[in-house]
């Protein structure tokens, strides 16, 4: 029976969404289109209805940016708003910032197929002579992380990102639930595809094949063992779901090298 | 010898200003030029290459909306928002919506500008009658408030802001600059005045004649009794600062 209500929701399109390269911990902003996807979100959620206590993010902009602009459409904005590293996009480590078709090319495409749809191969991490090296890890707010910058990740699997993300859902996200609070937690693709795979049970090879459509919210109803009752539900019009996975499904393929 | 800074922040217009509406309680969003001067401010600060560690508001969302577009302007939109009922702005009571002619006939001149200078003298209560009451009393947020939503102000005067806010600032603000954070408080005309009064020993004459520009950051250096080692200073162009007190 369900007793909580839990809100996941993957931001919307940032620069580099367009050009298909891999942002993960480049804090790129969001496009016009992705503001657009925020508030939209934000507005079905008022319109259904919805009163959330507490909001989770990351520390990377874009999803802070989702949040507020979701708690300004709803007229929420005095809601508490809780940032973490540990809610941050998966750590593509060297592959950061270069496109599918430059990834393909330098490591060729089964190489690049198994690190984005195996789940405990590590990508190469990232290191000095990266070109975004010094624009992650020379930002001050990695300093305020509950873990020393230099054991941050350099690179991450998504078997990672869940084992860093699993102990702050216990310890801070699960505590607010099981007080009656309804949580949105604003993150990213792979953060909130770690947290459903643990919270569904979806099997390492199953989880390859689970995305989430850009700034669609999707309920979780839980039991009091914040199991899911019923499959997830993505919210909103029919159509503009469809629209919104086939996007995110689109991207997904490689194009073909020239 | 300072040793902490602290900045405060009243926030830029909303849309009943140009009405000249005691606004108060009633959770009115910025005009355009407010979300501009919100956005000026924190260039001003970027520039000025000022990071902050933590930001407190009101949870009315002209604040939170403030500290937002600060943050965004400044690329430091994780840092840390902490809201609380207890920097809103001075709850008006029954003044609330009221323009200053209005006031004026309803209540008389001499009244009004006892209400609006005095230290101590509270306002008329607002109660049920009043068309905003339910608006303010019925929302979510002030079931989240650390008093019961029926020991919350049905009226405040300035003395009374500062007995709400001041349990705050030694409880929750404090033991934050003492850990040596750079706080922002992105709040309101009258909660920022009643700090100000406090930190800087103001008289209860004194505070009458002191306004904040809209959209101006304000640098309180302290040393580490939390008193000013300096005069306030009001950061960014001379000629806009003249212009935003003349506003």
């Amino acid at each position: 029976m369900s007793k909580y209500k839990l809100f996941l929701l993957r931001h919307g399109e940032g620069a580099w969404n367009k050009e298909n390269r891999f942002c993960s911990w480049v804090d790129q902003k969001l496009s016009e289109d992705g503001v657009k996807e925020a508030q939209d979100c934000g507005r079905l959620l008022k319109e259904q209805g919805y009163k959330f206590d507490l909001v989770f993010t990351s520390i990377l902009s874009r999803s802070i940016q989702t949040a507020w602009l979701v708690l300004e459409a709803m007229g929420q904005e005095w809601v508490p708003v809780v940032k973490s590293w540990r809610l941050n996009e998966r750590h593509y480590g060297s592959l950061i910032g270069l496109n599918r078709a430059e990834m393909a090319q330098q490591h060729g495409e089964e190489k690049v197929k198994l690190w984005r749809r195996s789940y405990d191969i590590t990508p190469p991490l990232i290191d000095e002579s990266h070109p975004y090296f010094l624009e992650i890890y020379n930002d001050r707010r990695y300093t305020t992380c509950d873990v020393p910058i230099k054991d941050l990740p350099r690179a991450e699997s998504l078997k990672e990102v869940l084992d860093r993300l699993l102990p702050y859902w216990n310890s801070t996200v699960v505590p607010e639930i099981r007080n009656g609070r309804t949580v949105l937690i604003s993150a990213h693709g792979n953060s909130c595809r770690a947290l459903l795979k643990y919270l569904e049970g979806i099997s390492d090879e199953d989880i390859a094949s689970v995305t989430l459509p850009t700034g669609i919210p999707v309920l979780l109803e839980l039991d009091e063992n914040l199991k899911p009752v019923k499959p997830r539900q993505l919210l909103g019009d029919q159509a503009k779901i469809q629209a919104a996975i086939k996007k995110v499904e689109d991207q997904g393929k490689a194009k073909p090298s020239t």
